[in-house]
């Protein structure tokens, strides 16, 4: 595949608040000091769209909206990559199901479909752009690049990758143990100007690269999105370097990196 | 189109997106299972909908259920993904000569050049509402047999279909709603042109569900009677499950076949579950489709309608269809025969989009008893035998997701 820029970056997981504030703690130049995270409300969003939003949602716009903080956010195409989506409404839905009579309310159904947080970006920044939601399981962040590099190849401009999964909810934590939310966003698009150019190569079965930081590579596993922290390492650290990702069906991603 | 250092010009690469060749592909849905059956549906107007029999599910409508989907067992490296989804996966996998045609894809590009772009909305949620019933009474565990990585996990049909066929080529499960197994015709394009594969299996699968049936109940949206797509009475939707899945290359002396020539997407930024009341979105879908084919409106035999049959959506589209390719454009709805299958819409439309071009004849709306004037569409009841050559198919989707595809009768 042809090379891409990388333009902008947006991050939220425990303990790395967003892109600018953790570049130290990406760097390795400062300690990961783990909290709880907090995701604050969806900025773009009228505040009665605002309400009707869930945590996943919230999640997957809050690093949208770093990442595109100096783009035109009405212009740009969307790829969201969730490996399970929103797990909570699943959970209250399957739990309504159990009743006598089941009710499920109309929000939490319509706010269940994985494009969720795709449909209330495009809504929140009036883009008439194409915006799709994908899942490659615990390998969705390599899912999500080669959907958003594709899309930029064929058709040029801005392509915004975001990446995220909330936690599991508790009747879930045994079968799906994911115990913080973690969101990244990339902005991808032309090589020039951009800040990074990654060369992307889907390649065969390889192990991924662990993290540099014994810190984030203890984070790394807890969340399908914290696969990318090996790659923000690396993008901070301002010299040439390989990356590689756990692709679907066993394969890898190998991104060669250029500041 | 901007150009980028470091990228083929531009000519090499429109030159890169040409047509893509459907060399195979089959459907199963509640009009039939296969592809001649429900080639016979479409043509005749023969409708698979019957009241709900679900055994988890009372609600006062029709389904679109397909037979045999519970007596399919998985077995061996398949075992863990026994749920509703991908039973009717396999059943649908089984039909049409798909296996022997996707055996024949590998020995040609190698399995690792076989992408697997597949599209559903609520993949094996019903194995999770099926574990649910089974909670511990005390501790509100999930039973211990209990496989959420191969059911309900979006990415399980995909993982299904590429571990039945030791595919391990580009993969991953699109989920927008009803415009998810649209969009993955789409994707195949750019994959291939980017060299990430040489074909690639797409299409979807959606199965009936109570998440489904009770949501869309409660947004009131289902209809009691079978749905009537286009009807001045029609009055919501049914909800069907089917499978659909095609193989996509480039065309060559041994890639022959109809054509996927044109692709659209795009989104209303309107509201979640309710359409653009002008339908800008699907227009622009619609329009770039024609674009990227190089073909006028007035080139299209007719449109195959994404018609769930909602006073709303079937306005919406309609409103779309004028805007985009005149007064009065020929169009047909086909949830009558199927349902609506949700996820599977797109390779539902894009398979008997197919079945018109093989058949040479223009489908019925089936249901449809007195066209709704409103709408300003040339549809109709019967069939019309005559040559067909290019189809649009609409798939829309909640989230005002949108994507239509230009399918073309072989050279």
């Amino acid at each position: 595949m042809n090379a891409i820029g990388l333009h902008a970056v947006g991050l939220l997981g425990p303990g790395l608040d967003d892109f600018d504030s953790a570049r130290p703690i990406l760097a390795g130049d400062a300690p990961l000091t783990s909290r709880e995270v907090q995701v604050p409300p969806p900025g773009l969003l009228p505040a009665n769209e605002r309400r009707r939003t869930t945590a996943t949602i919230r999640l997957a716009l809050k690093v949208a909206e770093e990442a595109t903080r100096d783009a035109d956010r009405g212009q740009l195409r969307s790829v969201f990559a969730s490996s399970s989506g929103d797990m909570d409404i699943i959970d209250r839905i399957c739990d309504a199901l159990t009743r006598p009579e089941p009710v499920v309310s109309p929000v939490q159904f319509h706010n269940s479909v994985h494009n969720a947080p795709a449909g209330n970006w495009s809504i929140a920044t009036r883009n008439p752009a194409p915006a799709t939601a994908l899942s490659g399981y615990n390998a969705s962040l390599a899912a999500g690049l080669l959907e958003a590099a594709t899309l930029q190849l064929a058709e040029g401009g801005d392509v915004l990758l975001a990446c995220y999964d909330v936690p599991s909810m508790e009747s879930f934590i045994h079968v799906r143990p994911i115990h913080h939310p973690f969101a990244v966003a990339l902005r991808l698009g032309p090589v020039d100007k951009a800040p990074w150019r990654l060369q992307l190569d889907l390649g065969g079965p390889a192990t991924a690269d662990r993290c540099i930081s014994a810190d984030l590579e203890a984070l790394r596993g807890s969340n399908p999105a914290a696969r990318a922290l090996p790659l923000l390492e690396r993008l901070v650290r301002g010299t040439p370097g390989n990356v590689t990702l756990a692709a679907p069906l066993g394969r890898s991603l190998n991104i060669r990196i250029e500041p | 189109m901007p150009t980028h250092p470091g990228n083929p010009p531009a000519t090499t690469r429109s030159a890169s997106m040409d047509p893509l060749v459907i060399t195979a592909h089959t459907l199963t849905s509640a009009a039939g299972t296969g592809i001649a059956a429900n080639a016979e549906a479409l043509r005749s107007g023969t409708s698979g909908l019957r009241p709900c029999d679900l055994e988890s599910v009372i609600l006062d409508t029709h389904i679109g259920r397909v037979p045999g989907v519970e007596a399919i067992t998985l077995e061996g490296a398949l075992a863990p993904f026994q749920c509703r989804n991908n039973q009717l996966a396999e059943l649908g996998l089984r039909q049409d000569g798909f296996a022997d045609a996707v055996a024949a894809a590998v020995e040609r590009h190698g399995a690792d050049r076989v992408a697997v772009l597949l599209g559903t909305s609520t993949s094996g949620i019903a194995a999770t509402e099926a574990a649910y019933h089974r909670r511990d009474p005390q501790t509100g565990a999930l039973p211990p047999d209990y496989d959420y990585r191969h059911t309900q996990n979006m990415f399980s049909l995909a993982d299904f279909v590429a571990t039945r066929f030791g595919l391990s080529g580009p993969a991953m499960v699109v989920s927008t709603a009803c415009s998810s197994s649209a969009k993955v015709f789409a994707d195949a394009r750019r994959y291939i042109a980017a060299g990430l594969c040489d074909a690639a299996v797409v299409g979807g699968v959606d199965s009936l569900c109570g998440m489904t049936l009770y949501g869309f109940n409660a947004l009131q949206l289902v209809a009691a009677r079978p749905c009537t797509p286009l009807d001045r009475d029609r009055a919501g939707i049914s909800i069907g499950e089917a499978a659909g899945f095609f193989l996509l290359e480039r065309p060559s002396a041994d890639a022959t076949g109809p054509l996927l020539t044109g692709h659209g997407e795009s989104s209303d930024a309107h509201h979640m579950s309710a359409p653009h009341p002008e339908g800008l979105g699907a227009a622009t879908a619609l329009q770039q489709a024609l674009v990227r084919a190089g073909r006028r409106g007035d080139a299209i035999d007719y449109v195959l309608m994404h018609a769930t049959a909602t006073p709303a959506n079937d306005g919406s589209e309609a409103r779309a269809l004028v805007r985009s390719l005149g007064p009065n454009p020929r169009a047909v709805g086909t949830k009558g025969l199927t349902g609506h299958t949700l996820g599977a819409a797109g390779a539902v439309g894009v398979a008997q989009a197919l079945a018109s071009l093989d058949g040479g004849f223009v489908p019925p709306t089936a249901g449809l008893n007195t066209l709704d004037p409103d709408l300003g569409l040339d549809a109709r009841s019967e069939a019309e035998p005559r040559a067909v050559q290019r189809v649009l198919v609409n798939a829309f989707g909640f989230g005002g997701n949108n994507c239509s595809l230009l399918l073309e009768a072989a050279p």
